[in-house]
């Protein structure tokens, strides 16, 4: 257990807590975070797809009969209505990962409320923690290499951005801002790259291989990273501390690497792959011209390429995690040497396995 | 500027926008869903005139001319009347109804008003599609069809949808008649059911549920369908759903009485199969090459067709919405009889009888 003091909490280890989407990569890292701490009453909520494997382990490994695992759907207000009663903290990590902007709007905007309505019906909430996006920041009024915090703006234009997962979770969050007029205390907090074992795939930030060949788009650019476990204890005490409201929280880990940095440690540690170095200029030309062309041809080719889904992803910013460090007291437990070693051992196995 | 209205905002509806948005002379003037967050991003997205939670206000509103069904098959008799007695055309996604019913009462309703209705069977309208119905109206099979052959695949893996209804004993699609099948296979039998000659042909069907799906405990759905089926004139079909063959393929092949033709839909390939026989030897030498020359030419066509801005993803659904609403402006032919309709409807419900 991690020694913590209790009085710095809102809650005491016997009120119940929820954990939505607690099946997924960051859900069920919370979910160990949160019996970690003493929290004994976990409710965990998962899709009835979801195969909740990890979690049976976790409840065999903290050996608690306060675990609850509901299969349900967010979309049904019945079911929410029962993943919402008697609980004092919602951690709210389910979202919608479709690829289309309904289906994302869907899994995460209708979802979030149809939760918030259940919680506010059964009046015992102390707070609920909106797990977001650092995408849904708009970094256009930022210069090249300039801070993104929680001061920056929201993108308005994420349609134009074609991002539907940006745009459900931009959404998500007005809906829980919108539930503060009726009382919801909320924090939402806004991890960045979320990396660790059990996550396979090359940030997007470093570069994209939709072209066959591995383009490097990150270049020199700081890459927003947070360990699993460094992210999962963040939104938990997010959940937990006193004099935390209505606050917009980011996450990421200090010690940021650069893409380049990150890609040449994959190399080196994971597998070797041929990858081409793109300058953001001219990315940010090829962008423009797949934008205009996808206009030109009434949509023959989607806009998935633009100038600001490049501006957004590769232009370049710093990232600081001063607010959330001073608000939680939280520090990255997992040095960013550590937590990069031991994902590229994760990585390795893996290969080796498919190999 | 004709009037355009979508009921129902979920993802088939964004196709719908998306494709309604760049057909000249037309404006979508209200989106409408009974969930009033789904209705106001499509309305915000697309730049919709307004949003209603209830089609009657639409109506009142707005007075559109064609009406876009893009909700679960249950709700699309009720709402196909609802929007024809308002004085509005439809176009039905499909599946158009849940039976033979249902679309012979909204039909006749549609005569009853003198509106319009066409179901969704877009992949009919595709390139390949259209190329191949020239073709056989130009008289290229030599008469009637006497044999076809349709096979539709799916992929059970596909994140989005499948493994979603998999897991969710609840999910809409499990209460159509025919489960997941009902919701899909309207794409593969209408290809049959537009060279029948006859309303009612007969239909001997076997479906079951794959080895797959019965190891991961799945009993209700059968996704594997096979059918037989016959005219009045003795013009023969075979159809397949099949959520197991590799690669999965959407293929339809029609024979006549001199030539043949193979329409290959994911790869937007017709091949002519021609009657011509040479002598000895020669039959295994020219034949290949007769074959690499139409292959070629395909891909030559589609990418001169892709250089036109001709070869959208969705081409299929933008010009059968495209002649739906020149039937609509100009009372032109509508673009799928309703011969056709009421065929493809009557044999799934022998399928899934």
């Amino acid at each position: 257990m991690i020694s913590q003091d209790c009085n710095e909490y809102i809650i005491s280890p016997e009120e119940k807590i929820l954990v939505t989407g607690a099946n997924g990569f960051i859900g069920s890292r919370v979910v160990r975070t949160l019996l970690s701490y003493g929290f004994k009453r976990v409710r965990c909520f998962t899709r009835p797809t979801s195969r909740s494997g990890s979690l049976e382990d976790i409840v065999k490994k903290f050996n608690r009969a306060g675990i609850e695992i509901i299969k349900g759907n967010l979309l049904s207000r019945e079911d929410c209505r029962i993943a919402a009663e008697g609980v004092s903290i919602i951690y709210h990590l389910a979202a919608g990962i479709d690829k289309s902007f309904p289906g994302c709007f869907l899994n995460s905007v209708v979802t979030t409320r149809n939760i918030l309505d259940a919680a506010i019906e059964k009046q015992t909430l102390k707070r609920f923690v909106n797990v977001s996006s650092l995408a849904v920041y708009s970094n256009e009024e930022i210069p090249r290499g300039g801070l993104l915090d929680e001061t920056c703006t929201v993108d308005t234009k994420l349609v134009e951005r074609y991002d539907p997962y940006a745009y459900g979770k931009a959404k998500q969050d007005q809906v829980v801002v919108d539930y503060a007029a009726k009382g919801l205390p909320y924090v939402i907090v806004r991890p960045g790259v979320v990396y660790g074992p059990g996550k396979t795939s090359i940030p997007g930030r470093v570069g994209i291989d939709t072209f066959g060949i591995f383009l490097h788009l990150g270049g020199l650019n700081t890459l927003p990273l947070s360990y699993i476990e460094n992210c999962a204890e963040a939104i938990v005490l997010a959940g937990i501390k006193k004099g935390v409201g209505s606050e917009v929280l980011n996450i990421v880990d200090d010690d940021l690497p650069t893409s380049g940095e990150f890609l040449h440690q994959y190399k080196i540690n994971v597998r070797k792959f041929k990858s081409i170095n793109v300058s953001y200029r001219l990315f940010y030309i090829f962008s423009y011209l797949w934008e205009n062309y996808a206009k030109w041809s009434k949509g023959q080719l989607p806009s998935a390429f633009n100038r600001k889904r490049c501006t957004v992803y590769w232009k370049g910013n710093q990232y600081s995690n001063q607010k959330i460090k001073k608000m939680l007291g939280w520090e990255p437990r997992v040095k960013m040497e550590e937590g990069l070693r031991r994902y590229f051992e994760y990585c390795r196995k893996l290969e080796k396995n498919h190999a | 500027m004709l009037k355009i209205g979508i009921i129902g905002c979920g993802k088939i509806a964004d196709l719908h926008a998306e494709q309604i948005r760049w057909i000249p002379g037309c404006e979508i003037v209200g989106v409408c869903d009974q969930e009033e967050l789904m209705a106001k991003q499509l309305y915000e997205r697309f730049r919709v005139k307004k949003y209603f939670t209830d089609p009657r206000e639409l109506f009142k509103a707005e007075k559109p001319d064609v009406v876009h069904i893009t909700t679960p098959a249950q709700s699309h008799f009720e709402l196909g009347k609802l929007c024809l007695e308002a004085g509005a055309s439809v176009y039905m996604e499909k599946p158009f109804t849940l039976n033979f019913k249902e679309a012979q009462a909204l039909i006749d309703l549609a005569v009853e008003k003198k509106l319009k209705i066409t179901a969704g069977h877009n992949v009919q309208f595709s390139n390949v599609a259209r190329r191949m119905r020239r073709l056989v109206q130009n008289g290229y099979l030599g008469g009637f069809p006497v044999h076809m052959e349709s096979i539709y695949g799916y992929d059970l893996g596909d994140r989005s949808y499948a493994t979603a209804l998999l897991g969710d004993k609840r999910h809409w699609i499990r209460s159509l008649p025919g489960k997941l099948a009902h919701n899909i296979i309207s794409h593969g039998v209408c290809r049959i059911a537009e060279f029948l000659n006859c309303d009612n042909p007969k239909v001997i069907a076997q479906s079951f549920t794959s080895q797959f799906l019965r190891n991961l405990g799945e009993t209700d759905i059968k996704d594997e369908i096979r059918a037989v089926i016959m005219d009045q004139n003795g013009a023969t079909a075979y159809f397949t759903f099949t959520s197991q063959v590799r690669p999965i393929i959407h293929q339809f092949r029609i024979y006549g009485p001199r030539n043949s033709l193979i329409v290959d839909d994911d790869h937007q390939i017709l091949i002519r199969e021609k009657g011509t026989k040479y002598k000895s030897y020669l039959d295994h030498f020219i034949p290949p090459f007769v074959y690499a020359k139409q292959l070629a030419g395909n891909g030559a066509y589609n990418i001169k067709k892709f250089l036109k801005r001709d070869f959208h993803m969705s081409s299929g659904m933008r010009n059968l919405i495209e002649l739906f609403y020149q039937s609509v402006r100009y009372d032109d032919p509508l673009p799928i009889s309703y011969k056709e309709i009421i065929i493809t409807t009557r044999i799934m419900d022998a399928i899934f009888g």
